[in-house]
């Protein structure tokens, strides 16, 4: 596996130094396949069905969304995916060949962005040029060329406390592009940002995705977000986690914010979660719980009678 | 501090006993003791005592430390005796040591890296349990696994924690190693304060405190600030 990885570096470093080659990386995505994939955790008696029989196929270079409510199972693919977990039952493929484990052809991108404090940021990128015994030469060559990408060149020499929020997650991902993935596996990467911020990051990741063709499986809980990034958002359910309903979103690319097509067909696909949500909240709390309007769609007619 | 010197003096010029020397009996005795050597030999033979049982301290601590808080086998066989043998005045091993490596080096080592080691291991488990599972997720993710995850990235993720530990397993070295001296005669300076006591010298006595405090503000300085300020750097100040 490593020497396979040493081998898109290199071609990643000869692509960069071509001048033909405007991309920053050189190897596209590959294909990832979910085959009737379950979790179950726990001891035998107790055991917590955390996903069932998911099916999912994402195509080399796809960027898919999964999005759904907490305890979806999304994560839980992610994990699957990245070799975090390991299945139940059922099988997860990268291209042809199942998924043993962690490596660095699937980077993960998480929420809270996971650098490493005791290092700088330029050392953060290089960390896993070096676990694959890069020279430092042409690790300070890749990652001077990150580091541009995600336009923090001149942050470098920060320690990540020294850098904002959305600074830290593009470092994230400059670091997860370092060993050139075939996949990015991103879990809520922008949920813990602010709103213009998180609406600028997106942007960079629908650039940098576009520059790499990456295949990207993006976690999030937010419609927007996911009707902005994604070709495909795949819609997930809880109690068990699975997967409810896939949706193509053809719209052009790069798509703005404040995309009038993004919000309809955003709107469209709330709805849909609303009634997902709603269960879940019914039965936490009980019964007590009467769902304003999520139903009826905001014709009054329907909500006769519930105010008295 | 200068005028706590002066209150020192003025006290002891009003109390006008023996028992209490001023400021200038005991520079005169600290002196005294540096220009005939008793004072620097003293001093000598415990800081190496210190350091060997420090350094081996940590040695067994970090490592402990490491099994405490990863393998389920070390937590349950080691666990309980850690947590109960962490809690006993490590000079209760002296009578022990003694008897079985008589007078010698080996029975005041045994006290002083009994009393240092457990606070380090304890530290280093509670540094290691608390490292962010996503940043050896992270890790994992681009290949690091086993010994070169430990060493490249638990270790470090966990060094502010351990380093805590180091500070307070120094001064439990420096505690166990006097009262040991104090105890049991060869050398160094807790010897030379029951020296100092034998002989009513009072003013001897308050030489090798300040001597010890020195000792102690000395390796703080020396040892850990520089440790501290690069952490501080790092982590944040929240993180130090």
């Amino acid at each position: 596996m490593f020497a396979t990885a040493k081998d898109w570096i290199g071609d990643a470093l000869v692509a960069s130094q071509s001048p033909s080659a405007g991309r920053p990386a050189g190897r596209p995505g590959s294909a990832i396949a979910l085959e009737d994939v379950s979790l179950r955790l726990g001891a035998p008696e107790g055991q917590v069905e955390i996903l069932r029989g998911a099916s999912l196929r994402v195509a080399a270079g796809e960027f898919v969304c999964l999005l759904g409510p907490s305890g979806s199972g999304k994560s839980t693919i992610l994990n699957l995916v990245a070799g975090l977990a390991r299945p139940t039952s059922g099988r997860v493929l990268e291209g042809e060949k199942p998924v043993s484990g962690p490596g660095p052809d699937r980077a993960v991108v998480f929420q809270d962005a996971a650098l490493f404090p005791w290092l700088t940021l330029r050392d953060n990128i290089e960390f896993p040029l070096k676990l694959q015994g890069l020279k430092s030469s042409a690790r300070a060559e890749r990652s001077e060329e990150l580091l541009r990408l995600v336009h923090l060149w001149r942050f470098q020499d920060r320690y990540p406390h020294e850098l904002s929020g959305g600074m830290r997650q593009r470092g994230a991902i400059a670091r997860a592009l370092a060993t050139n993935p075939a996949v990015l596996l991103m879990d809520e990467p922008f949920a813990a940002l602010d709103a213009q911020t998180r609406e600028i990051l997106q942007g960079e990741l629908e650039r940098i995705w576009s520059a790499t063709r990456k295949t990207v499986i993006f976690v999030t809980h937010n419609v927007r977000e996911a009707v902005r990034l994604a070709d495909r958002v795949v819609l997930m359910g809880t109690r068990p986690g699975r997967i409810l309903h896939e949706e193509t979103i053809d719209l052009p690319r790069p798509r703005a914010a404040t995309d009038e097509r993004v919000s309809v067909l955003a709107s469209g696909i709330a709805r849909r979660i609303a009634s997902e949500v709603e269960k879940i909240v019914r039965e936490e709390a009980d019964d007590a719980w009467v769902a304003p309007g999520t139903h009826g769609g905001g014709d009054p007619r329907r909500h006769l009678g519930r105010g008295i | 501090m200068a005028i706590l010197v002066a209150i020192w003096a003025a006290a002891s010029e009003i109390a006008h006993t023996p028992l209490a020397p001023g400021p200038i009996e005991v520079g005169r005795a600290l002196v005294g003791g540096v220009r005939d050597g008793t004072m620097v030999r003293a001093l000598v033979t415990s800081a190496v005592r210190l350091c060997v049982g420090y350094v081996v301290a940590l040695a067994l601590g970090v490592p402990l430390g490491i099994g405490l808080a990863r393998s389920r086998f070390v937590k349950q066989s080691l666990g309980p005796v850690v947590m109960g043998l962490s809690s006993v005045p490590s000079i209760c091993w002296l009578p022990l040591a003694l008897l079985w490596f008589g007078l010698s080096e080996w029975a005041i080592q045994l006290v002083v890296v009994l009393g240092a080691a457990l606070p380090v291991a304890v530290a280093t488990e509670n540094a290691v349990k608390h490292v962010p599972p996503s940043i050896e997720r992270a890790a994992r993710t681009m290949g690091a696994r086993g010994a070169r995850l430990m060493l490249t990235v638990t270790l470090p993720a966990a060094l502010p924690g351990i380093l805590g530990g180091a500070k307070v397993g120094w001064t439990f070295a420096l505690r166990s190693l006097m009262a040991g001296e104090l105890l049991f005669v060869s050398g160094g300076l807790g010897q030379l304060l029951e020296t100092g006591r034998d002989l009513g010298d009072t003013a001897l006595v308050l030489a090798v405190v300040v001597v010890i405090v020195a000792l102690g503000r000395a390796s703080e300085v020396l040892l850990f600030a520089r440790a501290d300020r690069a952490i501080a750097r790092r982590w944040g100040v929240e993180g130090a």
